[in-house]
């Protein structure tokens, strides 16, 4: 047992000299946090119940206009690949919960709509600008980081189709 | 440290002794399989008695028996898997026992009977007024419990003397309205472990959920 804490103690060593200084941030490669919201229609959500699928994780706010028109599209690429493993969920940003939930309301989507009202998902997720999307693959590990949304950019969904060819 | 860091500092020289593993094996295929005939594979010149040490095997088996050396090379692998394993299990117990010692350790458990008049949603624990643990449940999670499944919802330390549980229930009640239910004990904590039981059990005559605190002696 102590010959065991010791090679142990020797792999942490090793392992502390090769690591990097973590800044915090969530980069490409990083396992992706994980977290559990409740969703504005009800229930719960834990991010981590769905390792094996495939995640695309969008953040949202109830002020922000492009948002609505990118819901739409990946409610869309949500129906085409859920069969395949594709699963999708939005968290909110907002500051106000009750905006948050009624646009929810105005706006149903064909995926869960999560509520952060501490926004620690945000923070775990360094997310700066709105929306921003995440693609974290079948292992639970972020593969893609797309910040801002034009309408004619269909990059994210190459990479999608990429991580459901990956299996597990 | 957390367990996750632990196992992640632990399976860093092992990973990547595997992938070397796995390397070796990788590269030894291709060869074997450019070396030989079709015909020839299943003539092995060497049988895999000295499968003691893969690396050292692989470069003659490469041209000899593919077979043979692969299986000693997935059987390495294997040991390697259990040792793995093995470290794991010693390592969890040891942060059990290290941060959570049995004189200061209060552990609570949630456990659910039936369910019928209740749909868990979440619960909040505060000990003395802290809390120190806030839990949404998953459907998933809350069908385990309703199948039996015990959860163990926190464990932390606590000095000797007497102390107070207050435990929040939210979620569904009866005819499928928001509700909200509050439990809570006043325990002794002496000089072993404490485990606390939160259980959520239906009371059919008044068709209404019960929520108890359970003391484990």
């Amino acid at each position: 047992m102590i010959r065991r804490i010791g090679r142990l103690c020797a792999g942490a060593l090793l392992w502390a000299l090769v690591t990097p200084v973590n800044a915090g941030a969530t980069a490409v490669g990083d396992m992706a946090p994980d977290f559990t919201l409740p969703a504005a229609a009800g229930g719960n959500v834990r991010l981590s119940e769905h390792r094996g699928e495939v995640v695309l994780l969008t953040f949202w706010s109830s002020h922000c206009s492009v948002c609505v028109a990118q819901m739409a599209a990946l409610g869309n690429l949500q129906n085409t690949y859920r069969s395949a493993g594709l699963v999708t969920l939005a968290v909110s940003v907002d500051d106000d919960m009750k905006s948050a939930t009624q646009f929810a309301k105005s706006h149903p989507a064909r995926f869960p709509l999560l509520l952060d009202p501490l926004k620690a998902v945000g923070r775990a997720y360094s997310i700066e600008l709105i929306p921003t999307t995440v693609l974290i693959d079948r292992r639970g590990r972020v593969r893609f980081l797309l910040a801002d949304y034009r309408g004619t950019d269909n990059s994210y969904v190459a990479q999608v189709r990429a991580l459901l060819d990956d299996p597990l | 440290m957390s367990s996750a860091r632990t196992l992640g500092l632990l399976l860093a020289p092992i990973t990547l002794a595997l992938s070397l593993a796995c390397n070796i094996a990788a590269g030894a295929e291709p060869a074997a399989g450019a070396t030989d005939a079709p015909t020839a594979a299943p003539a092995a010149p060497e049988p895999a008695s000295d499968a003691g040490s893969a690396p050292a095997a692989t470069p003659s088996a490469a041209n000899g028996a593919p077979g043979t050396s692969t299986r000693a090379l997935d059987e390495q692998i294997q040991d390697l898997k259990k040792s793995v394993v093995d470290l794991n299990k010693d390592l969890f117990v040891l942060e059990e026992e290290l941060l959570f010692p049995a004189n200061t350790q209060v552990a609570l458990f949630v456990s659910m009977d039936v369910g019928e008049f209740f749909g868990l949603d979440a619960v909040t624990v505060k000990i003395d007024n802290r809390e120190v643990s806030n839990y949404l449940y998953t459907p998933r999670e809350v069908s385990a419990l309703v199948k039996g499944g015990v959860q163990r919802l926190y464990v932390g330390n606590l000095k000797a003397g007497s102390h107070e549980l207050v435990a929040l229930f939210t979620g569904k009640g009866p005819n499928d309205r928001d509700y909200k239910r509050g439990a809570s004990i006043k325990f002794e904590k002496g000089v072993g472990a404490k485990y606390l039981e939160l259980k959520i059990s239906d009371r059919v005559r008044s068709q209404q959920p019960e929520f108890e605190i359970k003391d484990w002696e």
